[in-house]
């Protein structure tokens, strides 16, 4: 019963999560579309209400609010659409409202880097592909979805562990910007890596990766190279039949 | 904790969370792909906020280099995707669930589930002929003479 009184809301809001995306999934019989979007949402309202409210400016909080209730919103709608095309486009907006996020967290060139990288090539290379390989429209594999409600209970108690492990008391708190210079770079220490901290400028990250991580951004760029080379050599070519 | 990051936090673990319901859910080829990327973003959230909690830039670093793996894998599992469809004109997954080729019998065919029939004819190997003095297995037996005297005392050497 205390556990009851401690966690019920927090309980009561990923029930009514989960409900509400059972009720969303495509399946054989009939959805309900209203009653999942007002569960989802109503399970979305009470998990954010519950979250405690962060300090500093009222425009900081309503912002986060704004981006963290369309994340999780168009998430749903995302996983739960029967047309690609519109699923590819409710990740564009989570993409947005995750950039939101990124924006709210200093991280101003990683937001920029994030929308272009996905809503520019991603997204597009997706709908690409959807164009090409599903012309026909709505197909029988889109109504149907596999083990609902198994995956929703599992889903939802990884996220419950999750929220618990968040209230929890074992946290360290957060340290002060003026101890920044006492955390040394962790990984790659070579003649152009110094210290710097979390500032907010695009200076100290574009040193951060070319300095500190300057074989990590060698390599990824490799993993580009063979990446792009392998998609060429796997893609269907027109010789061997038209799409 | 401070409420400040707590909540970036929860919102990363709901993208995570969301991903992965649709990843086991749908069964669409893309929607599933699109379900991956989704549980990208809710790790990159993750990273942000911790590297903003202890006030370094290797949570942006981490999550430039998951965007660059994510468009990596973005890339690949299309083309993969449009090899695949061309061969079954088709994006749901059920069509892969079984890895064999189509010119192959099914593995689940009667006469390979059966138990496979026992050799007849098991050809019996000669075994090596013992070389040397076989060695005394239990205690009670009468002690061999060891370096040529015969005391009675349990000899420990050579007896197990």
């Amino acid at each position: 019963m205390n556990w009851l009184q401690q966690n019920g809301w927090q309980a009561a809001a990923l029930v009514l999560m989960a409900l509400g995306i059972c009720a969303l999934m495509p399946r054989a019989r009939t959805r309900s579309r209203t009653l999942g979007l007002l569960l989802a949402f109503a399970g979305t309202a009470i998990a954010l209400w519950l979250l405690p409210t962060p300090a500093g400016l009222i425009a900081h909080s309503v912002l986060f609010w704004l981006f963290a209730a369309s994340a999780i919103l168009c998430g749903v709608l995302m996983i739960t659409s029967r047309n690609p095309v519109y699923a590819a486009l409710w990740f564009a907006l989570v993409t947005l409202a995750t950039c939101g996020l990124f924006l709210l967290q200093q991280a101003a060139f990683l937001a920029a880097a994030t929308i272009i990288v996905y809503a520019g090539a991603i997204i597009v290379t997706f709908l690409f592909v959807i164009m090409l390989a599903q012309q026909a429209g709505a197909t029988a594999y889109d109504q149907h979805s596999h083990h609902v409600v198994l995956a929703s209970v599992g889903a939802f108690v990884l996220f419950g562990a999750l929220l618990a492990t968040l209230r929890s008391d074992a946290w360290p708190a957060a340290r002060p910007p003026e101890e920044a210079a006492v955390i040394e770079p962790a990984l790659a220490q070579n003649g152009l890596s110094r210290t710097h901290g979390a500032d907010g400028k695009m200076q100290s990250l574009g040193r951060s990766l070319f300095g500190d991580y300057l074989y990590a951004v060698e390599l990824a760029g490799t993993v580009l190279l063979v990446a792009s080379i392998g998609a060429i050599a796997i893609a269907p070519r027109r010789s061997q039949g038209t799409l | 904790m401070s409420g400040e990051y707590e909540g970036y936090l929860a919102v990363g673990g709901a993208l995570f969370i969301l991903g992965a319901l649709g990843f086991l859910t749908r069964r669409n080829l893309i929607l599933m792909m699109l379900s991956a990327e989704l549980m990208l973003h809710g790790v990159s959230l993750t990273f942000v906020t911790f590297g903003r909690l202890h006030n370094t830039l290797e949570g942006q670093a981490f999550t430039i280099f998951i965007l660059t793996i994510a468009a990596c894998e973005a890339g690949l599992a299309l083309a993969l995707i449009l090899a695949l469809y061309q061969k079954v004109r088709s994006l749901d997954i059920q069509v892969w669930s079984e890895l064999r080729e189509p010119d192959l019998p099914s593995p689940k065919s009667t006469n390979e589930r059966a138990d496979p029939p026992a050799p007849e004819d098991v050809r019996h190997f000669p075994r090596l002929t013992p070389a040397g003095r076989a060695p005394e297995m239990h205690e009670g037996a009468p002690q061999p003479p060891v370096n040529g005297r015969v005391d009675g005392v349990p000899q420990e050497i050579g007896v197990r």
